[in-house]
Parts: structure tokens; sequence; C-alpha cells
């Protein structure tokens, strides 16, 4: 098999060809760090990568397979984390200034259960400063470039995650999201990014933005892939009190039941203030879905306006909280837009903060009120394609130069489900005019990726791939 | 309620943290916390009155034995 077949397998088909012995981990090692030498100069997608550590991983696993110990379908499988993962013995930057010569002496627990399952290590990947914003345009480490046009946003903060699966430099990666960030960096690069329920995934060992938005979980190519890597990450880790000690199902189970009979309800309110490039994407993606069977109907949800003040009353004073470690003593070393977001912090009073809290119930139940007789809701996942990277690298911009504000466009479409702490997986529906990728968002029940995970497949099935980018 | 303003705003970094805020960056900082604020206040709208802020108390205690565990 070519180095350009390998790179163009998810990891569902890795699996199986390794298992199978058609694929030797270490040749695959070996086209992704050829694939990363020749790409990642344009795209900027790592912050460190691990030859030495993959080359051995990969020799180890390719052995044990031939012993006759296949370990699942991560064994042998070139991954890469997101640089605020711990890795034990390899620095974990957070993409900050700050951070550059931190060696953590211990793993996340989403990277030990991952290095458990057998995959390997190719690196550690950029994203926004300490993953506090949406453009991955990182002063310390380079801008990370979006695959499908350089002058673009990735998105972020997993930036680096969702390029470097589009740009196939890794086969699936690990991102985090307290806004938005593993399904903005996905809609805006084209791939698949899922935010499972919060507290399904363990925390441990994972820098954090906001403990209590914080979701860590998969980007990846196929809504399989996604599947399978949630099978590894989730379950109850001793190390985090707040991961979930619910039974884990077996994500795979349900991917091919199709969506005949099962009821989707379009959230009205973000409908209104996408671009219509976006909004003409999205109701072509719901025709599909209705044409395989489903009952599409559209729902409201007065209150979802407000997910974006309630995360960003909740983010800011968690966010200022662990950074007085370092701020203001450092303020100087943070890139400007991360150390204004904590100088807004330290005006802002605690009453906003528990009132923000406050509504989070009061918003969920609204949300669960609306699911009431539908399985999954739809939206799109941003409201629109991925803008121009901005003057000097902040926020970014649009094509006559003004700046595009991200909150607005962006993260008023996915925060409301940190808020909630439901499961939303971002998935792309088609290319716009410019050749930029376009997104919808699937959002289920708490605990119910499996229902989400089902009517994702069916559509991406129904759908088919985005052509890749041409790099 | 009274108006943040910039000089509250840098009083309080330099008294509270020893921090310097230009001026620039204390108006900026002035509005969007009092935007916060004033938006904050709207939240209300939601009915919130006997709704619980989701801080359990189970997760309190499980942090603290995990903590009392480790020594």
């Amino acid at each position: 098999m070519s180095s350009q077949e390998l790179l163009s397998l998810d990891v569902a088909a890795l699996g199986e060809g390794i298992r199978a012995r058609r694929i030797s981990p270490v040749e695959l090692t070996e086209a992704y760090l050829a694939r990363l030498e020749t790409v990642d100069k344009r795209v900027v997608a790592y912050i460190t990568v691990t030859a030495d550590r993959a080359r051995a991983d990969a020799r180890h696993a390719e052995s044990e397979i031939a012993a006759g110990r296949w370990r699942g379908p991560f064994h042998g499988v070139p991954v890469a984390l997101k640089d605020l993962c711990y890795t034990s013995g390899i620095r974990t930057t957070g993409g900050s200034k700050i951070l550059t010569d931190f060696v953590p002496a211990y793993d996340a627990t989403v990277w030990a259960r991952l290095a458990e399952a057998g995959a390997v290590l190719l690196g550690k990947l950029n994203l926004h400063e300490f993953a506090n914003g949406a453009s991955s345009s990182n002063p310390h480490f380079g801008f990370v470039r979006n695959p499908y046009n350089l002058e673009h946003i990735p998105g972020g903060s997993s930036g680096g995650s969702a390029a470097a699966i589009v740009a196939r430099m890794a086969a699936a990666t690990i991102g985090t999201d307290t806004g938005g960030s593993i399904r903005v960096p996905a809609a805006f690069c084209g791939c698949v990014g899922l935010k499972q329920t919060w507290s399904r995934v363990s925390r441990y060992g994972v820098l954090p933005l906001a403990d209590s938005l914080d979701h860590v979980g998969p980007i990846t190519r196929t809504v399989g892939d996604a599947a399978l890597m949630l099978n590894v990450i989730a379950g109850h880790d001793p190390n985090d009190v707040t991961s979930s000690r619910l039974p884990v199902p077996d994500y795979t189970s349900r991917l091919d039941a199709g969506v005949a009979g099962m009821r989707f309800g379009v959230i009205k309110e973000l409908t209104i203030g996408a671009s219509a490039e976006v909004l003409d994407s999205f109701h072509a993606a719901v025709r599909l879905i209705e044409s395989m069977g489903a009952r599409v109907e559209e729902v409201s949800i007065p209150s979802i306006d407000s997910g974006i003040l309630i995360a960003s009353a909740i983010t800011l004073p968690e966010a200022l909280e662990y950074h007085q470690r370092w701020f203001p003593e450092r303020a100087a070393d943070y890139g400007s837009d991360v150390r204004w977001t904590m100088e807004a912090a330290g005006a802002m009073p605690a009453t906003v903060y528990i009132r923000a809290q406050r509504a989070r119930a009061r918003m969920l139940a609204e949300v669960l009120g609306a699911m009431a007789g539908h399985q999954v809701l739809l939206a799109p996942a941003t409201g629109i394609a991925a803008p121009l990277i901005g003057a000097q690298g902040r926020g970014a911009k649009q094509p006559d130069g003004k700046p595009v504000n991200l909150v607005k466009a962006v993260l008023r479409f996915s925060a409301p489900f940190n808020v909630t702490g439901q499961p939303a997986l971002a998935l792309p529906t088609g290319l716009s005019p410019a050749g930029l990728p376009l997104s919808m968002q699937i959002v289920g029940r708490p605990f119910d990726e499996l229902t989400v995970l089902q009517a994702a497949r069916a559509y991406e099935r129904a759908r088919g791939p985005l052509p890749p980018p041409k790099l | 309620m009274a108006k943040l303003t910039s000089q509250t705003v840098k009083a309080m970094a330099q008294e509270l943290y020893g921090y310097e805020l230009t001026d620039e960056a204390a108006a900026a900082v002035a509005n969007a916390a009092g935007a916060m604020v004033t938006h904050s206040r709207r939240l209300g709208s939601l009915d919130l009155s006997g709704v619980q802020p989701p801080f359990g108390y189970p997760t309190l205690l499980a942090e603290a034995e995990r903590i009392r565990k480790r020594g």
C-alpha cells in the first residue's frame, strides 16, 4: 500500500488492516512523519513532533501484534494531542510562553487510555494560547492555518487538532471544548468534532480553561472514528471526581441503525443570524435527513441566546482563578488577547458568576423541554465559514479588512451546549462557493452520545466525504 | 447602580493585584465588565428564584476524600 493510500484511511480501516497485518504500524508511522515534514511548515498544526517516541511506539505495537496481542482499533495507529494534555516526559506548553519548557511528570488520563490502547504518539498540537480564544493564531508558536485555504483561520481553540486531521497529519486527535473549541475548528476545517456530555471523559491532567465548562473529546475524520475514540477515553477516573460513574456503552453499537423514524428538532433561534451559505448548506442537510425517513420539526429555545453570556460569565472568572499562579506577575508573557480576558475577568463581580451558574439549570430545563419528543436537535455549528486570519493575528477579518465578531458569528452557536453540558457533534455539510467547509451540529440528551453518533453516521454516509484540501 | 469607570478599574487593578492598566485597557475593561453586569441582570428574566447553582455536595465529598487519600 502506498503512503498516499495509508494516509487516506480512517482509524476504523487502519485498525482492521493492522489487525490483519496488511498494514505495518512502522510503515504507517513513517508515512505520517514524512507527511508532517512536508506539510506542517505551511499548516503549523504541531508545536512538538515526537518522532523518536512515535517510532518506538510503532515498533512496540508491531511486535505485540506479531505475537498475537492486538489491543484494539487504536493499536499501532498514529494520533496527536492538543498541547493542553499532560504527557509524561514530553513538554506540554498550553500554547503559551509561560509553559514553553514545562515537562509534566504524569500523563493526562485521556492519553494514558489511548496509550494503553496501543496508540502511537506523533506529537503535541498547536492551539489558541491556553485554549482561550477561537482563532488559533498563536503568537508564540505560529498561526495555525486552515488546510482548505491557508489565509483563513482553522478555528479554535483546538485549531491544530482539526487542521492535522484534514491535512492528513494524524489519524485522530484530541481536542478540548469550553465554548466550542472542538466543534468550531472541526466545522471550519471540515472534519468531525465530538463534545460529549460533561463528565463523560476525565479532565485529569488537562490544563483547564474553565473547569465547569471544559470537555475533552475526539476530533476525527469520520463519525465512526469519533465513536471508536470515545470507547477508549470515556468512563470514570478516580483522579477526576467529577467524571461520571455511569456505565460506558459501546459507542459503535448503533452506528448503522439509520434515522428512519427518528425525530429531529431544528433550533429556530440558531437558524437566525447565520450567513446565507451556512443556511443553504444546513437546510440541504435537513432535507437529506428527512429523505432518509426522519421526522424534522422546528423547536424554539428562547433562552439559547443567553448561552454565550452565561458561558462568558463563567469562563472569565474560572480562567482567571487558575491563571493567578502567573497573572498579573507574568502579564507581559501572555498574548494580548488572552491578557485582555484576564484583565476583564478581574473587574467582574462574583454575583455575575453565581447568577450565570444558576441560569444553567434554567437553560438546560428549557432545552430538555424542547427535546421532549425529539431524540436530537440540529443547528448550524457556526454562523459563518472560516474567516481570514486577522490583522497581526488578532481574531479574524472579512475580505474588506473589517474584524469579525467571533463571539456573535461563531461561539453564539456552540457555547450554549457547554452551558447545558449536552453532547454535541459537528460534522461537515459541504463546501462554500469559496471552497471552505460548512458544518452542522447534532445535539443529544445528556449521556446519549449513542443517538448523536447514530444520526451523524447516517447523514455522513448519505452525504459522502468532502473533497480533500489541495495542499 | 453606579457606572464602572476606567478610573475605578485602574484603581482596583492596582489595589487588588498590583497591576498597572493603561488608560485604553482600563476603558475597555470597564466597558466589558459594565456590559457583563448589565446583561447579567437581564438573566433575571429567566426566573431564577429558587434555582440552585450546580455546585454539588457529592462532588465536594468526593474531592475531599480524594485529597485525603493522596495525603
